[in-house]
């Protein structure tokens, strides 16, 4: 059993039907990346995880996404709990307008969590988590939004990590990033394995390449491979992945 | 639509199959020179040397294609058994020009029990390194695959020699030499079928041993 177990996934958006029967295991404690062409179902599929599709009017999903053997649609789910389970970074970085130490004491504070020395520690930790810490400690107080573009987005992922989550959902986290703050953010997926299961999207096949454990390949809605990254980028079985990771289509 | 690496690719490859030729001729020459008693230790150094003198052009354009495309699965294989071929083929003129060498230094061969193993081991080893470059040219696993009856004949009249030398009461200056050059084309079967499980490799993914 992996950490999150999907069964015979289906999501339609009204009349689309965007996810086709897609089962899978993603192992805990290690990188996965969805790739695919646009339009293949890689977004709706991890916002699936954290049931952020919920949010749109005309989404029906039917299937099951179980984390840790229980199924996050289940009705008895509280769906506030699931999401500080599993973390989300956006494809941009979108930091509140507020301080550095506010973006990341939100979450916690949203949970309830009112004891100023506590809230302090978590927000050091995050950071550090982050490898955000070194760069910020001197200017907590200042607006996050005088960051770097990559500053940012690991302040978002600092955000993530302060409600202790299990799972962090990564949907293109550098595609708005210059290559130095990639490299950064794709240090820290890395990194951040050793703790939490880390699920991401990309357009890069070569983030993919460098920064996964595990590789999926969906297209037109379908699983079509997944395995571990080196044999799906070295010695992939399915031609269509062949043809979508040698650039023949895409 | 030709992608960008295929163009890389392409030239890396026809690099590759002129290297396998030259090794071929250079093979082919000494091994005949030396059965049949003829100095040619000269032209084979230069066809050997010239072998080699392609093993540095033909990494840098791999490593250049590697750094500009970043290939992945087939293309990926591709280039990394092509690394290994331009090594085997590297071997090829080597060997050649070794066995040039012997000739230059201890003569040929002349006893008539010796000379029929090495005529018929010669045969087959010069038709196995023809078949691995024609392997090569098409990416054809069948030839590739079938390298390896040939390796296992090779094989066997290396140990028929060895057994032949052991039994025979005189071991003279051509029976040296003609030791070492049978160890070499045994080596050069070896390489061949190195090259035959690279071809499968970069067509299938599979690794098989052809040995």
């Amino acid at each position: 059993m992996g950490k999150i177990d999907v069964k015979n996934l289906n999501i339609w958006f009204t009349d689309n039907h965007v996810i086709k029967d897609v089962s899978l295991e993603l192992e805990s404690n290690s990188v996965t990346a969805f790739m695919g062409p646009s339009g293949c179902g890689k977004t709706t599929f991890l916002r699936a995880i954290n049931r952020l599709n919920d949010l749109i009017v005309g989404s029906k999903t039917t299937g099951e996404i179980r984390i840790d053997g229980q199924d996050i649609y289940d009705k008895d789910v509280e769906v506030f709990e699931l999401r500080r389970r599993v973390g989300m970074v956006f494809q941009k970085p979108n930091p509140f307008p507020k301080s550095i130490f506010d973006n990341v004491a939100f979450g916690p504070q949203l949970h309830g969590l009112d004891e100023k020395e506590d809230i302090k520690t978590i927000v050091e930790k995050s950071l550090r988590e982050a490898a955000l810490w070194e760069e910020v400690k001197d200017r907590l107080e200042k607006s996050a939004l005088d960051l770097s573009g990559g500053q940012q987005q690991r302040l978002c992922i600092a955000r993530a990590l302060a409600v202790n989550p299990d799972v962090i959902l990564m949907d293109e986290p550098c595609s708005a990033l210059d290559p130095i703050a990639t490299a950064k953010i794709e240090s820290l997926m890395r990194k951040l394995a050793d703790k939490y299961t880390v699920v991401i999207v990309t357009h890069n096949m070569q983030q993919a390449a460098r920064a996964s454990d595990y590789t999926v390949f969906l297209y037109l809605g379908k699983l079509i491979e997944s395995g571990t990254t080196k044999s799906v980028f070295e010695n992939p079985t399915n031609e269509l992945t062949e043809k979508y990771i040698t650039g023949e289509f895409g | 639509m030709k992608r960008l690496i295929d163009s890389g690719l392409e030239q890396v490859s026809s690099m590759l199959i002129r290297m396998g030729e030259l090794a071929q001729e250079a093979v082919s020459l000494s091994v005949i020179s030396y059965i049949e008693n003829s100095k040619n230790h000269i032209q084979v150094n230069e066809i050997s040397a010239n072998v080699s003198s392609m093993v540095d052009p033909i990494e840098d354009t791999i490593f250049e294609i590697m750094v500009r495309f970043q290939p992945v699965a087939s293309d990926l294989r591709i280039l990394k058994s092509y690394i290994k071929i331009c090594y085997d083929f590297e071997r090829f003129g080597r060997y050649a020009f070794d066995i040039a060498q012997i000739y230059e230094k201890l003569g040929g061969i002349k006893e008539p029990a010796f000379k029929q193993i090495l005529d018929e081991m010669s045969e087959n080893t010069i038709k196995m390194v023809k078949a691995s470059i024609n392997a090569l040219k098409c990416h054809d696993v069948e030839q590739a695959r079938n390298l390896t009856g040939s390796e296992e004949k090779v094989d066997k009249l290396y140990s028929k020699y060895l057994d032949t030398l052991i039994s025979s009461k005189i071991t003279k200056l051509s029976t040296i030499s003609s030791l070492l050059v049978v160890r070499y084309l045994e080596r050069i079967a070896d390489h061949a079928s190195y090259i035959g499980e690279s071809i499968i490799y970069l067509s299938t993914g599979e690794r098989s041993k052809l040995r």
